[in-house]
């Protein structure tokens, strides 16, 4: 019952009231971002880092902010994707399918009501999963060596394209271009890489200026190329009438949405679109006949959307207990950890116990404040979803501007910021995913240090690397991370796309 | 067609040796060579890019359509404006300089000219004065310096 301890600290932490007011701003904003066409979760939560910075907040208060924004942006996701048969983000697409039509019925503000409460109930499963988990995750993270971390962060590697991904071998391009970013700037030793006597790259390339320029610049010239600036006709939204029987009606369908979002969300490689896709089709299945799936089920509204926050939450796992994330905008969150001078991984829950159980604990409260906000507040997010594009984009990067600017007051960043966004327009153009790059920056001195630490035990010696049975079977399991997607790839995709009908953006 | 992944591939071969290369180009450490030098992980990073590469070049994906004519030079634009703001944002301030470049960014977008230029100003001014007085950032005021109260 340690745990339970820790979690009461964490609720001390979190209700604290400036952590409590920042929890609903990041709560609120994340709702937004989810909701608006062109602002992804990864993208949303990245632009908002510089500004957790310069407000000067406390590590465990940045930290909470950020993680509402992210339950959030999953929360508003379903907004667009209910109302304009848009998904705000991946995951959100399957809920499209029942969603739209029940719309279409004029059952709008049911349809939104219902994935709120789904919402609700699939993050609280995840999250008292989590919170089961991670301590003993930590723990067991303890045994690991320098030879076991450098073949974990592989793993992390391997699997991030997940088993629906497209051509792994971008993925490893990706990847090493990330790395080779990293190592740019004065290592451990004191020996200048990659410098060119350039004073600004001494420190090394800031990865936060990489990510606001890679998610934001990119979007803003994506949005450009395909004119989509008018946005969208939306959809009216009727007085909510909503009965306890309708809810009551969703509550297994939630329940099995959240553990099976939990599950796809801690492994390696699936995510949140996967967790909501196995929901939607696994409620199919067990209902069959008894439902009219596709045509505006409710509980096809619920079994996607308890998925895909389910997973979210199951997401956070690996992210704070071993320090790998397995998804873009748990990526982020880590570099905002990094960037904090948190150490992410195991020694995080005994170091900096109050930010590890003050998270959590945000996050279930987080949970009952979105639920609040969703429910009665829906009306607003509803009006902010017809500012179109062509305002809302350039606003967006003005703010991205300002965050960097922000930062260091020097023009340089500005102009780094910028290639960035040009160079995440060329690779999203050739399908390279941006991903792996980011995570590449993130971990590359973390993955370097550990190479040089088994290496230094070893004496020279690479078979360490492999030595134990651990090693092994991580190395195995990123072998097939680049496998699998190969041989599966082709039908999970293949099937995603027949149910949905629609690609989606990138992104979750 | 199928050649960006070949261009791609070749244009990051040719990264990967000049990486390599660049590694041979250390100084040597102080206090002596170890069983991993500053170069040991970047020669493994610059033979895995090299790797993948060579397979983007013999495997490649089909190509996505580029955007050429108009719409490239709109993107040009963008890219240009977004150059712009950074290298003026000091000198002309930040509300004049947001102005401009959200209203150039919103107008080209597909708003109105007057509306869009009316938006920039209203944003500029606004996270201006949200930075400036309720998060204590102070923003530069450039060519409007004049109207500081201090």
């Amino acid at each position: 019952m340690e745990t339970l301890g820790f979690l009461m600290d964490g609720f001390g932490v979190a209700l604290q009231p400036h952590n409590l007011m920042f929890a609903l701003i990041g709560a609120f904003l994340g709702t937004l971002i989810g909701a608006l066409p062109g602002l992804g979760p990864a993208n949303g939560v990245a632009i908002l880092i510089p500004l957790a910075f310069t407000l000067g907040l406390a590590p465990e208060t940045a930290m909470i902010m950020l993680t509402s924004v992210y339950a959030g942006a999953m929360y508003g996701g379903r907004i667009s994707s209910i109302l304009l048969n848009i998904p705000g983000d991946e995951p959100a697409m399957m809920t499209c399918l029942d969603g739209y039509p029940m719309a279409q019925q004029g059952k709008a503000s049911e349809a939104l009501a219902i994935s709120a409460v789904a919402s609700f109930i699939g993050s609280l499963i995840a999250t008292i999963g989590l919170i089961l988990l991670a301590p003993l995750l930590a723990d067991f993270a303890l045994t690991f060596g320098p030879a076991e971390y450098f073949a974990l962060f592989l793993l992390a590697f391997a699997t991030l394209g997940g088993i629906t991904g497209k051509n792994p071998m971008k993925t490893v391009v990706a990847a090493a271009i990330g790395l080779m970013i990293a190592t740019v700037g004065i290592d451990s030793t004191g020996v200048q890489r990659f410098t060119f006597g350039t004073l600004e790259l001494y420190e090394g390339v800031d990865f936060i200026i990489a990510i606001v320029g890679l998610f934001a610049i990119s979007e803003l010239l994506f949005f450009i190329e395909e004119k989509a600036g008018g946005g969208k006709e939306k959809m009216a939204v009727n007085k909510l009438s909503l009965k306890w029987k309708d809810i009551r009606e969703i509550l297994p369908t939630s329940f099995r949405g959240g553990v099976l979002g939990f599950i796809a969300g801690v492994l390696p490689g699936a995510g949140a679109s996967l967790g909501s896709f196995i929901s939607y089709t696994l409620e199919k299945r067990v209902l069959g006949k008894k439902g009219y799936f596709g045509k505006g089920d409710p509980r096809g509204v619920a079994a996607p959307e308890a998925g895909n926050n389910g997973a979210s939450s199951g997401a956070l796992v690996p992210m704070l207990t071993l320090g790998v994330p397995g998804s873009g905008t748990t990526a982020v969150l880590l570099a905002l950890l990094i960037s904090l001078n948190i150490t992410p991984g195991p020694l995080m829950f005994t170091q900096n116990a109050d930010v590890v159980w003050g998270v959590i604990a945000a996050l279930l409260i987080g949970n009952f404040l979105l639920l609040i906000l969703n429910i009665p507040m829906v009306g607003i997010f509803v009006k902010l979803l017809s500012v179109p594009p062509m305002y809302l984009l350039p606003i967006v990067t003005m703010i991205a501007f300002v965050g960097i600017y922000s930062i260091s007051n020097t023009t340089f960043d500005l102009y780094f910021m910028v290639a960035f966004g040009v160079a995440g327009y060329i690779f999203r153009k050739l399908e390279i995913p941006l991903v792996p790059i980011i995570l590449g920056l993130l971990l590359g001195p973390e993955m370097e240090k550990n190479l040089r630490h088994a290496m230094d035990i070893s004496d020279g010696d690479w078979t360490i690397l492999w030595d134990s049975g651990l090693a092994i079977g991580l190395w195995l399991f990123a072998g097939l991370g680049l496998i699998l997607p190969y041989i599966v790839g082709p039908i999970l995709r293949r099937r995603m796309r027949v149910t949905t009908g629609t690609g989606g953006p990138e992104g979750d | 067609m199928v050649s960006n992944d070949r261009i791609f591939g070749i244009l990051m071969i040719v990264l990967a040796v000049a990486y390599g290369w660049g590694t041979t180009q250390f100084t040597e450490p102080f206090g002596g060579s170890e069983a991993v030098g500053p170069e040991t992980f970047p020669r493994l990073l610059a033979v895995v890019l090299g790797l993948s590469s060579l397979y983007m070049v013999v495997r490649p994906d089909p190509d996505n359509a580029w955007p050429w004519s108009r719409t490239g030079v709109e993107l040009i634009v963008a890219v240009v404006v977004l150059i712009l703001y950074a290298m003026f944002l000091q000198p002309l301030g930040f509300i004049i300089s947001t102005t401009l470049a959200v209203g150039t960014l919103c107008w080209r977008m597909g708003s109105r000219p007057i509306k869009a230029y009316i938006i920039g100003a209203i944003s500029g001014v606004v996270v201006y004065l949200v930075f400036n007085f309720a998060l204590d950032l102070a923003l530069p005021l450039g060519v409007l310096s004049f109207m500081e109260v201090s």
